[in-house]
């Protein structure tokens, strides 16, 4: 009896302690440089890579289906994506995914919001920037600026109200030729978001999303801490100027200092100010936490286009929304609850 | 009446116990580690190369658009020099623990640390 005895609570020890042997979850990361021209990292916790790697590429997969959709510079067969509506411009509606009648709705309301700071009807503007700023990359000795009329002719034609949605018909037109739509400051965050909130719907937990510095996350790591998202200072990209410490949280930035070219020494960024028709030059940075990443999203790129005042005023009149600012000298400034979330050492 | 409270068997049992815990916990520790063992540089998706962490070494990555030149140094690694028009990659210093990379937008490279 009493050897039977000791021998079960051996077993039971044994078992356990090989139980507690068993690794726990580790880190899994996957990069992606084809979805939204940036880079998109998706890591997360599993206990094996086999799970990671189905997960991520599902993540893969539901984001590729987005960044098809809102890809304004690529036809992808047998799908009518925007850059279908821009073809179509004066000529006829396109019958189009509804996802992207939502995203445009979505970015009425986004216009309406940061009072036209943030405007998805900017294309043909945003279209002659982008031109130079590929060529002026591909061709320093060469860049050049855009030609002040041609950006006033064509700032023109960017009244959002122009951009025509018909729900039950699933169709988007643009009756004016010499319009076109640009969602560079809205998809990635509005993509983020679908994707993020569907997995939550899902149960899972313990993994993040970046697309190009729109980070959003799903509950917290394993061990139940909360993630450490870095912050970059614009002038030092080796070392984070702070970290953040969120969960369930989205983190996004809208940055002057990587999407860039040089004209005679200077440099000219992708943030367009819908006032002024060349690159906001208030801010180095501007970052938003909120639990809405689309939202998140559309404020980061107002910021950036607002001056401090007003988009504090937006910033405060809106729940569970922080963000901070970095200007040209490099001061930083924060809304009333951002501080909350930085990690001290 | 045999009343011997402890057994030559209970010694061993004991003893057993013991060696597995000490076994447990070594594979534990040896399984799980922070820092990484090796630099992962892909170029377009592809895997171009693989290089340890524990020997100092340099590296042009050739891609389609230009040329990334990579460093190994003192278990650090990072871009020291690169023909792409932004310098990202080379602003972005060094990076030596899993989850940090490097990346090289115009020429599709990353470069990530990863462990075995």
């Amino acid at each position: 009896m009493k050897k039977t005895i000791s021998f079960t609570l051996a077993a039971v020890l044994i078992a356990s302690l090989l139980c507690g042997c068993s690794p726990k979850e580790k880190r899994f990361q996957a990069t992606y440089l084809d979805l939204f021209d940036t880079v998109t990292v998706i890591a997360g916790y599993e206990r094996d890579k086999d799970t990671f790697d189905s997960n991520a590429a599902m993540i893969y997969r539901e984001l590729s289906v987005y960044n098809q959709l809102f890809d304004i510079y690529n036809n992808y067969d047998g799908i009518s994506n925007i850059k279908t509506v821009n073809d179509n411009a004066g000529i006829a509606p396109v019958k189009v995914d509804e996802k992207i009648i939502d995203l445009l709705e979505f970015s009425k309301a986004a216009y309406d919001l940061t009072s036209g700071q943030v405007n998805v009807a900017m294309g043909s503007v945003l279209r002659i920037w982008h031109e130079a700023r590929e060529y002026g990359a591909e061709h320093p000795e060469s860049a050049y600026l855009p030609d002040k009329a041609a950006l006033f002719e064509a700032s023109k034609h960017t009244d959002i109200q122009n951009i025509v949605t018909d729900r039950s018909a699933g169709t988007v037109f643009l009756p004016d030729s010499s319009m076109s739509i640009d969602v560079g400051a809205v998809g990635k965050g509005y993509a983020a978001q679908a994707i993020c909130s569907s997995l939550k719907s899902e149960g899972i937990s313990g993994y993040t999303v970046s697309i190009g510095g729109n980070v959003c996350t799903l509950g917290k790591k394993p061990d139940g801490t909360q993630w450490s998202v870095g912050v970059s200072d614009p002038e030092d990209a080796s070392s984070p100027l702070l970290t953040l410490g969120v969960s369930d949280l989205s983190v996004v930035t809208s940055g002057s200092y990587q999407r860039f070219y040089t004209v005679d020494g200077a440099k000219y960024h992708h943030i367009i100010d819908p006032d002024t028709l060349y690159p906001s030059s208030q801010w180095l940075s501007v970052t938003v936490i909120s639990p809405d990443s689309s939202l998140a999203d559309v404020l980061s790129t107002a910021l950036f286009n607002m001056d401090e005042n007003t988009g504090r005023e937006l910033i405060e009149s809106l729940p569970d929304t922080e963000a901070m600012w970095i200007d040209a000298d490099g001061n930083t400034d924060f809304s009333s609850g951002f501080e909350d979330f930085i990690l001290k050492d | 009446m045999n009343t011997k409270i402890f057994r030559k068997s209970d010694a061993i049992l004991i003893a057993a116990v013991i060696v597995i815990a000490a076994a447990c916990i070594l594979i534990f520790k040896l399984s799980y580690s922070g820092s990484g063992d090796f630099a992962l540089i892909t170029v377009d998706g592809e895997e171009y190369a693989e290089l340890p962490l524990s020997d100092d070494a340099e590296l042009d990555i050739v891609s389609p658009c230009g040329i990334n030149h990579l460093v190994i140094q003192s278990g650090e690694v990072y871009v020291s020099h690169a023909d792409c028009p932004n310098q990202v990659c080379v602003n972005t210093g060094k990076i030596s623990e899993e989850g940090e990379l490097i990346v090289c937008l115009p020429h599709k490279v990353v470069i990530t640390i990863e462990s075995k």
